[in-house]
C-alpha cells in the first residue's frame, strides 16, 4: 500500500528560544536556569513561596534532591506509589518532562512506574523540570523520536482550561491552574 | 423502539431558534470569535493548503484500506493487552457496552465528551442498566444537568447563556447561586473531582487510533479525558471505524489542522496517546481496556461514492462556526448529535434521507464550509446530491417539484423565458404595492413568508439592451 508522505517539521533557528515563547504564550511560567542544582534551589524556593504543605513527585533519580529538600523544609511528600486519593491532597505535583515542543510550546510526559500521571494532573500547580537539549521543532520530530511508546505519553500545552460556561476562558477546569516549567540549559 | 422514529422538523426548530433571543446572542457573540481565532491560527501557517491536501490524502488512504487497517489496529490493541469489540450498530454497542458494566458490577461511571457516544444513545442504557453516569467535560456536564443534548461538535452549550447556567446548579446541586464562570467551573470541578474518585469506569471517544502501533490517542482542553483514562480501574473508548490512521507520524498533520481549525490553538491543552493498559509497576491508568469499534452506517456511507470523503471528517466545528445557517438555528434545529453543514450530511446518510430529508435544503450553497474544512470535504456538493435524491426518490413535495418543474419548463428556451416574463408582468399587477410584492398566493407564498419580493421590472432586460445598441458608446 503507497501512503501520502505527512511533511517534516518546519526548520527552527533556535527552537529553545521559540519553545519558551509559545510555552509563556499558552500560560506556562518558564524559568530558566543553568543547572541541575540550580533547578532545585529554585524548586524548593517555589515550594516555600507557595507555602506547599504536602506534594506529589515523580520517583526518579532526578527527582530524589528535589525530594529530600522538600522533606528537610518540613513538608509533606506523598507516597509515589499512592493512589489517585493521596496524591488528590497535594498542592504542587513535581515531574520531570521527557521532551518539549518549540512549534506548540508543549511539555511532553510520559507514563512509567514511579511516573504517575496523578503528579501531574491533581494538584493546583504543576512544576516540570525540562532540558534545553530535549526540545525537539516540532510534533513531527517528537513523533519520529518519541517511540517505543509508554502506556501513557502526554503533550501539556498550558493549565488546564475550558471556555464552556460563557465562552469566557477559565482555568483550572479540571487539572492544575498553573504550569511552570525549570528549563535547565544542556 | 427505533432510536430514530420521526421526521426532523427543519423548519419549525429553526422558527422556534430564531424566537430564542437568548439562543440569538449566544450565537451572535461565540461563532464570530470561533471563526476569528481560527483565522489567526491558521494565518500563521504558510503550509496550511498543503497540510489540508496532506490530511485529506491520508483519510482517503485510509478509506480506500479501511479493513486492513482496522485488523492491524485490532492486532495491536489485543497485543497490548486490551479487548476489541466490533459494533455493527447503536443497539449492538449499547449492548457491549452495558453488559460490561454489568458484568463487573459497575455502578458508577465518568465520561468524557464523546460525540460517538452520543451518537449511539448511550447514557440512557447504562442508566438502565443500574449504572450511574456522569458527564465530566464542563459543557456536557451542564447539558446532561439540564437534560439536553450537546449544540456544537466541540462547545456543547454554546446556546446556553451563564445566567440559565447559574439558576440549573442552584436548581440542581443544591449550590447558592453563583454567577461568574469561574465560580460556576470552581463548582462543577469539585462535585466532578469526587465522581472521578469514586468510578470504576471511564468512557471515552478517540480522535485517531494508530494502526501500527495500536495507540488511541485523545484531545482536550480540561484534563477530563486523562482523569477518565487514568483513575476508573475499566477504560472503555469508543471510536467510528472511520478514526483508524496508520502511522504515528500521521498524526503530526492532523493535531497540527484539529486544534487550530476547531478552537484556534497550536495545540489543546491535553493530547494524551494511550498506548494499552497499565502497565507492571505503574499505579494509575485503566487495569482493563477496552476499544469498541462502531459501524453504525459508516460502511454504507464509504460505499457511496459521492459521499464517501464525508468520512474524512475530524470533528472539529469549522464548518459550523462558518455556516450562516448554524449560526442562526442553532445546532438543536438539526434535529440530531451532529449538526451543520457535516451534520447535514451525516445526518441523512446515518439516520436516512427520508427522515432527514429537509437538511440538506439548510444551507445557502455558500461554500465558507468547504473553504474552512481542515480535510477538504466538499460539503456543498454533497448536500446537492443529497437534494438531488430526494428529488429523485420522490421524498421531495408535490409543492416543490411543481415548482421546479414550471422553472424548468420556462427557462428551457429564450422564448418560453420571455413569456414567463410577460406573464409575471401581468400577474404582478394583482399583487404588488409601492414596488413590492408582499404576499405570493400558494403555491409561491414561501418566498414572501419572511420577506417581500420585489417587482419584475416593466421593461425587460433584453429590450432595455437592444434600444441602447443604437446609442452611442
Amino acid at each position: 500500500m503507497s501512503r501520502p508522505v505527512p511533511p517534516g517539521d518546519r526548520p527552527t533557528a533556535d527552537p529553545v528560544a521559540l519553545f519558551i515563547e509559545r510555552a509563556e504564550q499558552v500560560g506556562i511560567s518558564v524559568i530558566t536556569v543553568g543547572t541541575h542544582d540550580e533547578a532545585i534551589e529554585r524548586a524548593v524556593a517555589l515550594g516555600r513561596e507557595r507555602r506547599v504543605q504536602r506534594a506529589a513527585l515523580w520517583d526518579t533519580p532526578e527527582m530524589a534532591p528535589i525530594r529530600d529538600r522538600l522533606r528537610a523544609e518540613g513538608v509533606e511528600i506523598l507516597d509515589p506509589r499512592g493512589t489517585f486519593e493521596t496524591f488528590a491532597q497535594a498542592e504542587i505535583g513535581i515531574t520531570g518532562a521527557e521532551w518539549g515542543v518549540a512549534e506548540t510550546g508543549s511539555l511532553v510526559l510520559s507514563a512509567g512506574p514511579g511516573k504517575p500521571q496523578a503528579a501531574s494532573l491533581l494538584a493546583p500547580l504543576h512544576l516540570a523540570v525540562l532540558r534545553s537539549d530535549r526540545i525537539v521543532p516540532g510534533l513531527a520530530t517528537l513523533l519520529e523520536r518519541c517511540g517505543p511508546l509508554p502506556s501513557a505519553l502526554v503533550l501539556i500545552t498550558g493549565p488546564s482550561r475550558s471556555a464552556d460556561i460563557g465562552l469566557v476562558p477559565v482555568l483550572g477546569a479540571h487539572g492544575p491552574t498553573a504550569v511552570t516549567v525549570l528549563l535547565v540549559a544542556g | 423502539m427505533p432510536d430514530h422514529p420521526t421526521r426532523i422538523d427543519l423548519i419549525r426548530n429553526t422558527e422556534q431558534a430564531l424566537r430564542d433571543a437568548s439562543l440569538q446572542r449566544q450565537m451572535g457573540k461565540a461563532m464570530p470569535a470561533s471563526r476569528r481565532a481560527r483565522a489567526d491560527a491558521v494565518a500563521e501557517l504558510p503550509e496550511w493548503e498543503s497540510l489540508r491536501s496532506t490530511a485529506a490524502e491520508i483519510k482517503d488512504h485510509v478509506l480506500a484500506n479501511l479493513e486492513g487497517y482496522l485488523r492491524q489496529l485490532e492486532s495491536q490493541v489485543s497485543a497490548l493487552g486490551g479487548t476489541v469489540h466490533w459494533a455493527s450498530d447503536a443497539a449492538e454497542a449499547r449492548a457491549i457496552i452495558t453488559d460490561l458494566a454489568r458484568s463487573r458490577g459497575v455502578r458508577r461511571i465518568v465520561k468524557s465528551k464523546s460525540m460517538t457516544t452520543e451518537e449511539i444513545f448511550l447514557n440512557p442504557a447504562l442508566e438502565a442498566a443500574g449504572a450511574g453516569v456522569v458527564e465530566t467535560d464542563l459543557g456536557e456536564y451542564v447539558v446532561q444537568l439540564a437534560g439536553e443534548r450537546p449544540s456544537h461538535l466541540i462547545a456543547p452549550v454554546v446556546h446556553k447563556p451563564t445566567e440559565e447556567i447559574a439558576d440549573l446548579f442552584v436548581r440542581k446541586l443544591g449550590v447558592p447561586r453563583y454567577e461568574r464562570p469561574e465560580e460556576l467551573a470552581r463548582v462543577a470541578r469539585e462535585v466532578l473531582r469526587a465522581e472521578f474518585l469514586a468510578a470504576e469506569m471511564g468512557i471515552t471517544g478517540v480522535n485517531f487510533a494508530i494502526a501500527e502501533s495500536g495507540t488511541l490517542v485523545i484531545v482536550e482542553n480540561e484534563g477530563n479525558a486523562r482523569l477518565t483514562t487514568a483513575r476508573p480501574r475499566i477504560h472503555v473508548a469508543v471510536m467510528g471505524v472511520e478514526k483508524v490512521l496508520p502511522q504515528l507520524a500521521d498524526l503530526s498533520v492532523f493535531l497540527r489542522i484539529l486544534a487550530r481549525s476547531g478552537t484556534g490553538q497550536r495545540s489543546s491543552v491535553y493530547v494524551s496517546l494511550l498506548t494499552g493498559p497499565r502497565r507492571a509497576g505503574e499505579t494509575d491508568g485503566p487495569e482493563e481496556l477496552h476499544l469498541v469499534i462502531l459501524d453504525n452506517g459508516r460502511r454504507r456511507l464509504l460505499a457511496d461514492p459521492d459521499l464517501r470523503a464525508a468520512l474524512r471528517c475530524i470533528r472539529c466545528g469549522a464548518c459550523q462556526n462558518e455556516c450562516p445557517v448554524y449560526q442562526h438555528a442553532g445546532g438543536h434545529a438539526y434535529g440530531s448529535v451532529y449538526a451543520g453543514p457535516i451534520g447535514a450530511v451525516l445526518t441523512p446518510a446515518y439516520e436516512g434521507l427520508e427522515r432527514a430529508r429537509d437538511l440538506p435544503f439548510a444551507s445557502t450553497l455558500c461554500r465558507a464550509c468547504a473553504d474552512v474544512c481542515p480535510v477538504k470535504i466538499d460539503l456543498p456538493g454533497m448536500l446537492v446530491e443529497l437534494r438531488a435524491r430526494s428529488v429523485r426518490t420522490g421524498l421531495a413535495s408535490w409543492r416543490d417539484r411543481m415548482l421546479v418543474g414550471a422553472w424548468t419548463f420556462f427557462t428551457r428556451s429564450p422564448a418560453r423565458f420571455m413569456l414567463a416574463g410577460s406573464l409575471g408582468r401581468l400577474a404582478q399587477r394583482l399583487v404588488a404595492r409601492g414596488g413590492k410584492i408582499e404576499r405570493l398566493p400558494y403555491p409561491l407564498s414561501g418566498w414572501t413568508a419572511h420577506r417581500a419580493a420585489p417587482v419584475l421590472a416593466s421593461t425587460p432586460f433584453r429590450a432595455w439592451w437592444k434600444s441602447r445598441q443604437g446609442e452611442g458608446r
